[in-house]
């Protein structure tokens, strides 16, 4: 796989540091990969607040609406940043 | 929007159980859960590790919730208390990369003594404290194996119980807890080197042909569409190639 990346693979693959917050990775410090939400960044509707309704497809290809589809059940809603473990 | 979960690295990230409690707006102990017992009959506390049957894993934030089973007419107090009165505490000691988040007390309701002409914060019934917890780099690392298969936590846990006309003595217990370690494993890859605990060699390929086959069951004419559309990419890559001499 390493051969489709070169340098980055290297780096991705090489370098171990341990950041401020006692967490090791095999990206070098101040990797755009390694960095946080920044401070203050809005995160979007607020507790108490109802969700914008928003359609997309489902593992079938049906499509869903949030508010509509979902027969009055909660839901939870996760934007997953990793895919590698 | 019942909860959201953020945190300042994505390093860390949230159980399904978290999420789960979230929901149900309630922490619900299995029991698979590492767990201690403690206290008294007219005090029942509990302390047990919530989600994945108590094991440490890189990156998820487990939680340790110290239930107070209290009789009825007993509540015990949340800071700040007057001098001379002890507030629920509770204290959780690891090995070095054991990290703790501030504890999360649930709201108390007001209690008015007359003798000190103050409001203090009580609870009463079945209390949950919950204290969050995850491994830092030096007890578990996604870039080396893991050293030891289990830690060992100590849970303090200082309180005091009175009823509307007296208190009893401040107590200070103390719980030990064996949580399993949980190695990650991912797949043996140069891109994947370094990300986990323990890397194998997995193939992928049986998950792919069932994944064929259910699309293909569920529309036939998926399959034709698939080939038709990968003859074309194919004839015009060749065709770029040609093009490029």
């Amino acid at each position: 796989m390493c051969q489709y990346f070169g340098k980055f693979c290297l780096a991705m693959t090489m370098t171990v540091e341990r950041d401020e917050k006692g967490f090791d990775a095999p990206a070098p410090l101040g990797h755009p990969g390694r960095a946080g939400l920044p401070q203050g960044h809005p995160t979007g509707p607020e507790i108490g607040e109802k969700l914008p309704d928003f359609e997309l497809p489902d593992t079938n290809g049906r499509m869903v609406r949030l508010h509509d589809d979902r027969a009055g059940a909660k839901i939870v809603l996760v934007f997953y940043r990793s895919t590698v473990w | 929007m019942v909860a959201k979960f953020f945190h300042d690295t994505y390093k860390k990230r949230d159980s399904a159980e978290t999420l789960i409690d979230a929901a149900l707006g309630k922490v619900v102990l299995t029991d698979d859960s590492p767990t201690a017992n403690g206290g008294s009959e007219d005090i029942r506390i509990t302390v047990a590790v919530h989600g994945g049957k108590g094991s440490i894993r890189q990156g998820i934030i487990r939680k340790l919730v110290v239930r107070f089973e209290l009789a009825d007419g007993l509540h015990i107090y949340g800071a700040p208390v007057p001098e001379g009165m002890v507030a629920t505490e509770v204290t959780v000691k690891g090995p070095p990369g054991f990290a703790t988040q501030d504890a999360e007390m649930p709201p108390t309701e007001r209690l008015h003594l007359d003798m000190l002409d103050t409001d203090l914060g009580v609870w009463s019934g079945t209390v949950d404290i919950v204290v969050p917890f995850y491994a830092k780099g030096e007890l578990a690392s996604e870039t080396r194996p893991l050293d030891a298969d289990e830690i060992l936590i100590e849970v303090q846990v200082r309180y005091q119980a009175c009823t509307d006309s007296e208190c009893l003595l401040p107590q200070k217990e103390t719980f030990t807890l064996n949580l399993p370690m949980d190695v990650i494993d991912v797949p043996g890859l140069g891109l994947h080197k370094g990300h986990g605990q323990r890397e194998g060699s997995y193939s992928s390929a049986p998950a792919l042909r069932r994944l064929m086959f259910r699309k293909i069951r569920q529309n036939p004419l998926s399959l034709p569409k698939y080939l038709w559309k990968n003859m074309r990419l194919e004839r015009a890559a060749r065709k770029r190639l040609r093009q490029r001499g």
